[in-house]
């Protein structure tokens, strides 16, 4: 039978815990050599899928499952994982918890290791597989010391150096910054064009994907396959479709299908903002760009602003983590904060929040200097949101956890179960009131964890990283509902690495880098600032990348939210 | 153990030999001499063994902080513990009733203050014996020398060094937590009953992370092989040579040799609690 071909008959899997099937009766199969795309929305058992062609579903964790997964011809019910991977190796989404070893040599050697080749095999197969992803200078060092793009490379070197025909890859940037979803689609895109793989890919982050993809299968709601293509037969005429799923497109698409809308002959529909900017400037005329939709917030220099940061410095064990941050929210901003990792922008956010104590006069929430205010007049001030809201939760069910804040202020208790009530209906939550905060669904704990921060009255909502590890669809759900918040006169600032979410929800970004403030200003003039946004290690978000180079029409040049585009609203209403 | 327990510390010099000893000759070597600390009654023979035990440490191990840590321990529980063992000693049990020190009708008799030091010192020796190995060793060489020597199945071993890399990991989360915690007012009062309950709101989200986190990791192990095979392929390997050879049998010989041959010998020059 075929190296690295891998074929998936019926196959329907139910984890122990759940009651429905997903995927339920799904069929495919790979080409041997060729990189696949698999989409599909959240539920519909992608990761479960991905799991099962190396055996780990069902035998590490407990599922039943239906159907047959063919790996090069042979079927692989019962066989363990340790066997199927000498044929199908995997790399996972958090790099954090693929690291066993204690040096990035040992690393790439464990799997080797645990094939019982020779001592020199070992070695031979460790050096190639670092050497592909750049890491072999860096052999002898923890990877401790990696950022999480060269971790992930790790992980990526370590399953190369299974030496397998099939490489599965479930979200592998998915808890990356962007510099490390670039560094992890270089290595793969040498990877690709030395060919020789089998890849089946799993990846929200299209925009970054879409150039390595020969093919696309899209999962529906049950797990079944409703479309199987090459990209552009998908995403063009099959848009459609992935609307009516909730699954994204790149945005070079949804770009294109706009423009498409207000008149322009864009065909082929362009997937790269390269191909987008292209297209673009082959058409001899183009309506200009419409103003941002946005209202303007105006700093009054008469009105003490909500929130005033002033030459804030930190230092913690003697490292300063800021030098000297200035700045100022208005009332009613909604202020979007960026920069690589370690720029010093959750220290940043945590000392607006009072989080970590700031030094005194440098931070003031409504002209009150927030290192003199205790906890109660803190929550009523600053609601803050964790990256991880289970972290947050304090209590045994989710009316409790709502109740938690008002109860510290020593409210009536019948005013409290009005306002919890209040809460539980305006997040959708009523249904799990007496739940276990644990026991609810992702997208469920970040409504909570935003309720519990608001149901004070706190003016100003902050939050760290709210979509780290979040497909695109469910990010652009939260910032939607921050956006609905906003627009009720709620004060937001919100830490972000997906610059074209922060593109089209922000009012204002802030760049953040080395642990001082670069830049601050409207967000369509922050994110076509490509030499700001070079100097702080980021790069413009996918349509400011399209447009910046346009000969001609150099008015799009300035273009980076969808919301500027011409073209009938509507399309893409349903995230927002 | 000393430096760290997840990151290989640079190799040691020639004469920091301990470095350069099997762990688990350095480990099961001083414990018969650790056995017998444990039954003597003597002062010579803890003197004795504590003091070869400070000199191979000095020499042997690389001067780190935790040496450095180790020596002030001593010197600080050396008279503290010594003060206080003897307060606890049944003085009708004492032959010397000599009064050292004298607070209104209490007396610490010489007897009782021998007795205490010789447990005191007793205690340091077992200390400093297991401190040859500890400050030594760099833990997952230990776990390799426990599966090339002692035939400890490599599962358990090495799933006992992945969770060494755990700590690091635990401690960031913690701090996340009480961070979290305190912003949202969990039991806000000063003072230990307040520090109490709040430390008892840390395990659930703490474990709820770690757990998730362990069963990550080990879906990453098991789909690189681990466990498949029954042995598996060992580049770091742990030897066991002469020199460790040599290091079991000097210890086994002190065990003997200093509790029965030359603690009696030394004993009329020394007080006899």
């Amino acid at each position: 039978m075929t190296s690295g071909s891998v074929e998936v008959r019926d196959v329907r899997i139910r984890h122990d815990e759940n009651e429905y099937w997903a995927p339920n009766g799904t069929s495919f199969s790979l080409t041997p050599g060729t990189v696949t795309l698999l989409l599909g929305p959240s539920g519909s058992g992608k990761s479960t899928l991905a799991l099962s062609l190396n055996g780990l579903v069902p035998d590490a964790i407990a599922a039943d499952i239906e159907g047959t997964v063919l790996i090069e011809g042979k079927d692989i019910a019962g066989r363990a994982p340790g066997q199927i991977s000498e044929r199908v190796s995997m790399v996972f989404q958090d790099p954090e918890a693929q690291i066993v070893t204690s040096t990035i040599l040992d690393e790439v050697c464990f799997g080797p290791e645990n094939l019982q080749l020779p001592v020199d095999a070992v070695l031979a197969r460790a050096e190639r597989a670092l050497r592909q992803v750049g890491l072999w200078e860096r052999r002898a060092e923890t990877p401790d010391r990696l950022s999480g793009g060269g971790k992930q490379r790790l992980a990526i070197a370590a399953a190369l150096a299974m030496a397998t025909p099939i490489l599965v890859l479930d979200e592998p940037t998915a808890n990356l910054d962007p510099a490390g979803i670039a560094e992890v689609y270089s290595v793969l895109k040498d990877l690709v064009e030395t060919g020789g793989h089998t890849v089946l890919l799993i990846e929200h982050n299209l925009d970054a994907a879409i150039d390595l993809v020969d093919r696309v299968i899209v999962l529906d709601g049950q797990g079944r396959v409703t479309l199987d293509g090459t990209p552009r037969e998908i995403f063009d005429a099959g848009h459609q479709t992935l609307l009516r799923l909730g699954v994204w497109l790149p945005i070079a698409a949804i770009a294109g299908l706009r423009l498409r809308r207000a008149g322009l002959p864009l065909d082929p529909l362009p997937l790269t903002p390269h191909e987008l900017g292209a297209a673009l400037d082959a058409l001899p005329s183009v309506p200009d760009p419409v103003p941002a939709d946005r209202h303007a917030i105006v700093a009054d220099p008469d009105v003490t602003p909500l929130l005033d940061v002033r030459a804030l410095r930190v230092v913690r064990r003697r490292d300063e983590l800021l030098h000297g941050v200035s700045l100022s929210v208005p009332r009613g901003d909604f202020l979007a904060v960026v920069g690589p990792n370690g720029a010093g922008k959750t220290t940043l956010i945590q000392a607006m929040a009072g989080v970590v104590r700031p030094p005194r006069g440098q931070v003031f929430v409504q002209g009150k200097d927030v290192s003199r205010m205790d906890v109660r007049d803190l929550t009523a001030q600053v609601g803050f949101v964790f990256q991880n809201p289970e972290h947050q939760f304090i209590t045994g069910t989710v009316a409790d956890e709502l109740a938690h804040g008002l109860r510290l202020q020593r409210l009536p208790e019948s005013e409290i179960t009005e306002r919890v009530d209040a809460m539980l209906e305006r997040f959708g939550l009523t249904a799990q009131r007496d739940r276990h905060p644990y026991l609810l669904s992702g997208g469920q704990k970040r409504r909570l964890s935003v309720g519990t921060a608001l149901i004070t009255g706190a003016p100003l909502l902050v939050l760290d990283e709210p979509t780290f590890g979040q497909d695109r669809s469910r990010a652009a759900e939260l910032l939607a509902l921050l956006r609905d918040l906003n627009r009720q006169g709620t004060t937001i600032v919100v830490v972000s690495h997906d610059l074209q979410l922060v593109a089209d929800y922000a009012n204002r970004v802030a760049v953040v880098a080395d642990g001082s403030l670069l830049g601050i200003g409207p967000s369509e003039e922050i994110l076509a600032d490509t030499d700001l946004l070079q100097r702080a290690g980021l790069l413009p978000p996918p349509l400011a990348q399209a447009f910046a180079g346009l000969e001609h029409h150099p008015i799009w040049r300035s273009v980076a939210r969808l919301d500027q585009l011409p073209g009938a609203e509507g399309w893409r209403n349903r995230e927002h | 153990m000393s430096t760290s327990i997840v990151h290989r510390p640079e190799p040691a010099s020639p004469v920091r030999f301990l470095h350069h000893l099997n762990p688990i000759a350095k480990l099961l070597g001083p414990l018969l001499a650790i056995m017998v600390t444990i039954f003597v009654k003597d002062l010579a023979t803890p003197i004795i063994l504590t003091g070869i035990a400070m000199l191979m440490i000095l020499i042997g191990a690389r001067f780190t902080r935790f040496v450095a840590i180790y020596f002030v321990a001593v010197l600080i529980f050396l008279p503290v513990s010594t003060l206080t063992f003897s307060l606890w000693v049944d003085t009708s049990r004492v032959a010397d009733l000599t009064p050292v020190l004298q607070l209104g009708d209490w007396t610490l008799t010489r007897g009782a203050l021998l007795v205490g030091l010789a447990t005191a010192l007793r205690l340091i020796t077992v200390a400093s014996l297991a401190m040859i190995s500890s400050l030594t060793t760099f833990a997952p060489d230990f776990v390799r020398a426990a599966v090339q020597q002692l035939k400890v199945p490599y599962r358990i071993g090495y799933t006992a060094l992945t969770a060494f890399r755990f700590i690091p990991r635990f401690g960031h989360d913690l701090a996340v937590i009480r961070a979290a915690h305190r912003v949202r007012g969990v039991a806000r009062g000063r003072g230990p009953i307040s520090a109490i309950r709040r430390m008892f709101s840390y395990p659930v989200p703490l474990l709820a992370s770690g757990i998730r986190h362990a069963e990550r990791v080990a879906l990453a192990m098991d789909a690189r092989a681990f466990g498949a095979h029954a042995t598996r392929t060992e580049r770091h390997i742990i030897p066991f040579r002469t020199r460790d050879w040599v290091f079991v049998i000097l210890w086994v010989a002190l065990g003997i040799v200093v509790p029965f041959w030359i603690g009696p010998a030394l004993a009329p020059l020394l007080p006899t609690p």
